[in-house]
């Protein structure tokens, strides 16, 4: 059944599915810092919604949604519309394409991203693997 | 005329005589400045009889109408002649602040013609140039001759660009150095320089370039410059300069390893830019107003070089990854015995990679090479390899003539990297398949900077005016062809204003501000027939200088699947992506001639 985007269940189901993939573990052996994900408003989406997860090592834990970006930090913050979200989990949009034209916009180290472009590859890949309801 | 000094300093070194000359302003209309410019010009005057290494193939220093302006990133100057390593159209580029110092002086450009008896350098300060002997810094490296040459004009703040030991020993790999280690190093016309005996120019200027609405232009450059602010490519360039692409590089298989026939290999990721940035850096370096700051000045303690210009993404896979040298001291090191000896790093590391090849099929021996073992992953052979070539001793002498020489000597003409005989840069054709066409029709020979399509499909998207959108990297169609070959009119036109590639205002800011300078009507669509032409006239000087439709084409090494890696399978459809090409450049599809009659 496919899970909601955004939602707590969809943020949890991508630790699940992270922690499942070998390739994953392989390609973020070294990563380490957590990640909140916000997907800002547009046209399909009215709201707006936060992801927090933290990635050490290759292994995904403590995902939940956040309720605003004041309830917690995390070393890196991406934020995109909702669209822009949908079309990378969709396979339409590729992740580094949106990050260096500025459609998924980074504040964190870019040093970690750029030392392991693999980690971020993997970790859409395996995003864009959850059966996702996007809703109308 | 606003945004051109209107001048051009005609310097004949056979006679010893100097004059100016006025810029021809329905030239400058239509090829802009830079390498465009100096094509049109150039195309009168060459021939396929022309010696690239002889006094009658002149040596053009160009610059473009917003060079030394406020305009972000406007501080390259083009240096133009028949290439001795290519034989067909030479020209390289460079930033620091040679070009804007040469205009404040008060010229748009330099044109070098004849050879001096004896080695000599020009001085141009504020419209008054001078010829003087040079035998006290023939011979003596690119940092050296800056400084002594500064000290010898009482200038402390001129800038220089000058010749190594590979340029006055006409080593077809040498380049032109500015501004401490920057360098014009494509093509070999450092060795046309040395040719002239040229040693050095140096320029020191107070002037002003004249603008056709000051306040306007102002607005316009403040307007680029806000945009760099929160731009994820800027920040790293800044951060990493354009070695921080290395790792994203290696994982798509765009990093070259082992002459092209490897697809990835973990050890490569040591060369990462990061790690660079975190363990050798001592500080960024920027060029003359740009709000990025992308140039490196490094160390690498292990071989006691405290000060190193570089090295950028392209040594890195160089004199590094196509090597199997996986060590950054040692590819720091060989960076900077290249900078002294003013050589190009891309044409040699792809000599020198091919000399390994080579090695290891048997197809050299030690008996050719005087006894040395050239293997792949041997840093202190490369050292040694390097200043061989750089003195043209022993087997740098063969080395020294680049790589399509070495495979032609050694019976295996395809077995060379090399596209119209330039070494093929650090971008992998099979990663980013558009970078097929960048290459085959680059008026230069393989050159990643006319017509950068990892940039484009990697994201840069401020291009939808003129028709240039991010695609898929692994597309081979008719229509990347074309986008491609729009691409490469576009980084044309830069190489003519001549701009920086990393900064890349969007087009109708960009058209603004040439208009705001020049008091020229131009939309942003028609920056790109402006391109088209500028690539159609060095198309037409190519064919005069004997170049074929059939020369159009990709080594064989690049057209073999990568077995392994981001790009393993890829290989680029010429065929297809040519045909787009030469429709959107309107060639005929028979003959890849020109057929537009406004290109001359």
């Amino acid at each position: 059944m496919a899970v909601k985007f955004p939602s707590e269940a969809w943020i949890k189901e991508l630790e699940v599915k992270l922690n499942a993939s070998e390739s994953y573990a392989q390609a973020a052996a070294t990563w380490e810092g957590d990640q909140i994900f916000v997907i800002l408003p547009d046209d399909n989406f009215k709201d707006s919604a936060y992801f927090y997860i933290d990635l050490q090592h290759g292994k995904a834990s403590g995902a939940r949604q956040l309720s605003s970006l004041d309830e917690r930090k995390a070393l890196f913050t991406s934020s995109a519309p909702f669209g822009t979200w949908r079309k990378v989990l969709e396979g339409r949009l590729d992740p580094l394409q949106a990050m260096f034209s500025n459609k998924i916009k980074l504040v964190g180290s870019m040093a970690a991203v750029q030392r392991t472009p693999k980690a971020t590859y993997e970790l859409t890949r395996v995003a864009a693997s959850i059966d996702t309801d996007f809703g109308p | 005329m606003h945004g051109y000094l209107g001048r051009i300093l005609r310097v004949d070194l056979g006679r010893g005589a100097i004059s100016d000359e006025a810029l021809n302003e329905d030239y400058a209309r239509r090829y802009v400045g830079g390498s465009g410019l100096a094509a049109r010009y150039l195309y009168d005057v060459l021939d396929a009889g022309t010696d690239p290494l002889g006094p009658d193939n002149p040596l053009l220093f160009m610059t473009g109408p917003l060079v030394g302006t406020s305009m972000t990133s406007a501080g390259r100057y083009s240096v133009c002649a028949r290439s001795p390593l290519t034989r067909i159209w030479g020209e390289a580029n460079s930033g620091g602040f040679f070009g804007p110092e040469l205009r404040y002086a008060g010229y748009d450009g330099v044109w070098i013609s004849g050879a001096a008896r004896s080695p000599v350098w020009l001085s141009i300060v504020d419209g008054q140039a001078e010829l003087h002997d040079a035998g006290d810094v023939w011979g003596s490296d690119i940092y050296a001759a800056q400084d002594r040459l500064r000290h010898s004009l009482g200038e402390a703040k001129a800038r220089v660009a000058c010749i190594g030991l590979a340029g006055e020993r006409q080593v077809k790999l040498a380049g032109i150095a500015n501004d401490h280690g920057r360098f014009a190093a494509r093509t070999g016309l450092g060795a046309v320089m040395g040719s002239k005996n040229l040693k050095a120019i140096a320029v020191r200027g107070s002037g002003k370039v004249p603008l056709h609405a000051p306040d306007e232009f102002k607005a316009l450059t403040n307007q680029a410059l806000a945009l760099l602010k929160g731009d994820t490519p800027s920040q790293s360039l800044r951060e990493f300069g354009t070695a921080g692409y290395l790792n994203l590089a290696h994982m798509l298989s765009d990093l070259p390893l082992r002459y092209f026939q490897l697809g990835e290999y973990a050890p490569a990721d040591a060369l990462s830019g990061v790690d660079m940035a975190e363990h050798f850096l001592r500080r960024n370096t920027a060029c003359h107003k740009c709000g990025i700051a992308c140039g490196r000045e490094t160390r690498a303690p292990a071989y006691n070089d405290d000060r190193v210009d570089g090295p950028e993404y392209e040594t890195l896979g160089a004199l590094g990854s196509l090597l199997m040298i996986f060590d950054l001291q040692a590819v720091i090191h060989a960076s900077h015995l290249c900078n002294l000896y003013g050589m190009d790093v891309i044409s040699l590391g792809g000599t020198l990679a091919l000399a390994c090849e080579l090695f290891e099929r048997g197809l050299l021996s030690a008996a050719d090479t005087g006894g040395l073992e050239i293997r792949y992953g041997d840093s202190e052979m490369v050292f040694r390899l390097i200043e061989l070539t750089a003195r043209r001793e022993g087997i740098g002498a063969v080395l020294a003539e680049g790589n399509a020489a070495l495979a032609e000597r050694a019976g295996v003409p395809e077995l060379s990297a090399t596209v119209n005989r330039l070494e093929v840069p650090m971008h992998d054709p099979r990663a980013y398949l558009g970078m097929a066409v960048t290459y085959a029709l680059s008026p230069r020979g393989a050159c990643h900077m006319q017509g950068d399509m990892y940039e484009l499909d990697l994201g840069r998207d401020n291009g939808e005016d003129i028709g240039l959108v991010p695609g898929k990297r692994h597309e081979n169609s008719f229509e990347k062809g074309r986008t491609a070959a729009r691409l490469q009119a576009w980084r044309n036109l830069y190489n003519a204003l001549t701009l920086c590639e990393f900064e890349n205002p969007p087009p109708p800011l960009l058209a603004a501000a040439l208009n705001a300078a020049t008091g020229w009507t131009l939309a942003a669509q028609d920056l790109i027939p402006i391109g088209k032409r500028i690539v159609d006239v060095k198309r037409l000087l190519n064919m005069k200088l004997g170049l074929r439709r059939a020369d159009d084409r990709l080594p064989g090494l690049l057209l073999k699947p990568l077995a392994e890696g981001g790009a393993a399978g890829q290989v680029p459809d010429m065929p297809t992506l040519l045909a787009g090409a030469y429709a959107e450049f309107g060639w005929d599809p028979d003959t890849g001639r020109p057929t537009a009659e406004s290109a001359i």
